[in-house]
């Protein structure tokens, strides 16, 4: 049976974060933010420089734990199951729930060493496995016909554009149930950027996808929900249709209309 | 172009007017200065070279790179102190390098900031600011006298360690603080833990610049001469020259450079020491090259591009 994205879309929660704050010392960046994710769609989080989008996307992996001085309070739940538990461990969280920086950050090795870089960190040591795990990522990734014949290449040889592919390649390789994208366009020319959204409208028949973005058009062109962010609060949550078309609170129909950001 | 420009006031500026004219001198000035500068260190350190070459090269001879030191008649060689130079070489480096590039590793990788990182590297500071003749007087005292070593290659070596500790770990912490948080970010982000995320991909794109700093730093202990005078003493294994045990005395090619011009009552003193420093100098340089080479190589092997 063919399920049609309708039927799919809202059909289970993924991720729900529950009254969560983050404070970097004591500059409190996001206050008491409710967000749920259903499983399978991609959810756009947008929202002016500065109001928290990032951050709150961050404590989605505990990124934060990596960083010094930030605190993540509340709970996010993956599968019900809360993520900041104690025992819960933040190496298997970030294999289920992977990440796409701003800026590609590929390893400083070859295409194929980046791509199996998760695998192999899990374990996996067989080469014609890794192999396979190669291609299959970057076939995902829509990156293969450009690369196959390079995989022993430096990935800092590549476009931006490219090396941002990578670096979603890198993520689907460990096959996480969740991908986190935090502005995975912004460096990148109008081209990459349309290659990297088509690939996200691909992502979400496999993966459930969180991506922060600058341009409303970005999250009107690839999202089904979209939550709006302005000065570290959730100001409105909706399906992207209705945020953009009727937004219900007076900041996101400034916002959407341009009125500041 | 050019022609209309000179005669319509109105037209496109495309001459330099005084101000862009005086900015442009400066520039140039500017250019002279600094190429000049760079090419008076280049030209000393040639001129160095060669004067080296001129002095020392009649003196090189097989008899001479392998022969033993003389006392009091002319003709010694250098062939133990070549040994011991790289003997107490390779001693201080399996000391020094792994503990020099665990601590930068806990320094920078692990220690959060904080009161204990700041003593720790306080203390590496001014650790690295003793003169290398007061390390020797410590090592005279703690390794010769108090644990009855007397010279010894290995007192040597140690006292060596302690005088380049802080200066490798200084090189591993800044090696590793050149390799960017988003590569840290990237690993852990795909469920790395911290030690793999270290191991996989700080340690590899940071490899090149440590092995520099390896490289650089063997240079400096093989030309040392002050920490090892009252340690690993100025004489070469009164049994045999090229022994392993690490309890004898052993003397070094720096060493015994200072010891022939100060010391020595051989007749052709100034005969060897224009070959010891010549030999000294080529070694030196032979390790400055391969540290560039060698750091290219390996940033290669692991990053899989050059630079």
């Amino acid at each position: 049976m063919i399920e049609s994205p309708q039927q799919r879309v809202g059909t289970r929660e993924k991720l729900v974060a529950k009254d969560v704050n983050i404070y970097y010392g004591s500059f409190q960046a996001i206050k008491h933010a409710n967000l749920s994710i259903p499983e399978n769609t991609v959810h756009a989080l947008i929202g002016p420089s500065g109001c928290g989008k990032s951050t709150f996307l961050r404590a989605l992996d505990r990124m934060h734990d990596l960083t010094p001085g930030a605190r993540v309070e509340g709970e996010v739940l993956l599968d019900g199951a809360n993520i900041y538990a104690q025992g819960a461990d933040p190496v298997v969280i970030r294999h289920r729930i992977g990440m796409v920086f701003q800026r590609p950050n590929p390893f400083p090795k070859t295409i194929f060493e980046n791509v199996v870089y998760g695998p192999k960190i899990h374990g996996e040591r067989n080469h014609t496995r890794l192999q396979e795990i190669c291609e299959r990522s970057l076939r995902q990734a829509a990156l293969w016909d450009e690369v196959k014949d390079r995989l022993n290449r430096s990935a800092l040889d590549l476009s931006g554009g490219q090396q941002q592919r990578l670096c979603i390649a890198r993520v689907l390789a460990v096959e996480p149930e969740v991908i986190l994208m935090d502005e995975p366009a912004s460096a990148l020319d109008p081209i990459a950027t349309s290659k990297i959204e088509d690939l996200i409208g691909e992502l979400k028949e496999h993966y459930t996808v969180v991506i922060v973005t600058h341009s409303m058009q970005q999250a009107a062109r690839i999202s089904e929900f979209t939550a709006f962010f302005h000065l570290g609060e959730i100001v409105e949550v909706g399906t992207t249709n209705d945020i953009f078309t009727r937004p219900k609170e007076k900041r996101t129909e400034d916002y959407i209309t341009g009125r500041f950001g | 172009m050019a022609v209309v420009a000179t005669t319509a006031v109105s037209e496109p500026r495309i001459v330099a007017d005084a101000g862009v004219r005086r900015r442009r001198f400066i520039d140039g000035l500017a250019t002279v200065i600094l190429w000049g500068l760079g090419a008076s260190v280049i030209l000393m350190l040639a001129a160095f070279v060669i004067y080296l070459f001129y002095l020392g090269a009649s003196a090189i001879s097989w008899q001479f790179l392998t022969g033993s030191p003389q006392e009091t008649t002319a003709g010694g060689g250098i062939g133990p102190e070549i040994y011991n130079s790289f003997y107490i070489l390779v001693l201080t480096l399996i000391f020094t390098v792994p503990i020099a590039l665990a601590a930068g590793v806990y320094l920078q990788e692990y220690a959060k900031p904080g009161m204990f990182r700041t003593i720790v590297q306080f203390s590496a500071e001014s650790l690295a600011t003793v003169p290398s003749i007061v390390m020797g007087l410590f090592g005279l005292l703690v390794f010769v006298y108090y644990f009855h070593w007397g010279f010894s290659a290995l007192g040597g070596a140690v006292t060596l360690t302690l005088l380049n500790l802080p200066a490798l770990m200084r090189v591993t912490q800044e090696a590793l603080s050149s390799v960017p948080d988003s590569l840290r970010e990237a690993s852990m982000g795909l469920g790395a833990t911290r030690w793999q995320t270290i191991y996989r991909t700080v340690i590899p794109s940071a490899i090149g610049r440590m092995t520099t700093g390896i490289v650089l730093i063997a240079g400096r202990i093989f030309g040392e001469t002050a920490a090892l005078i009252f340690t690993a003493g100025l004489s070469v294994s009164a049994n045999h020259p090229y022994e392993l045990n690490p309890m004898r005395s052993a003397e070094t090619l720096a060493i015994h450079l200072w010891y022939t011009h100060s010391e020595s009552i051989v007749p052709d003193v100034d005969r060897i020491g224009n070959g010891s420093a010549l030999v000294l100098l080529v070694m030196v340089l032979i390790f400055n090259v391969s540290a560039r080479v060698a750091g290219r190589a390996l940033t290669k092997r692991f990053t899989g591009r050059s630079s």
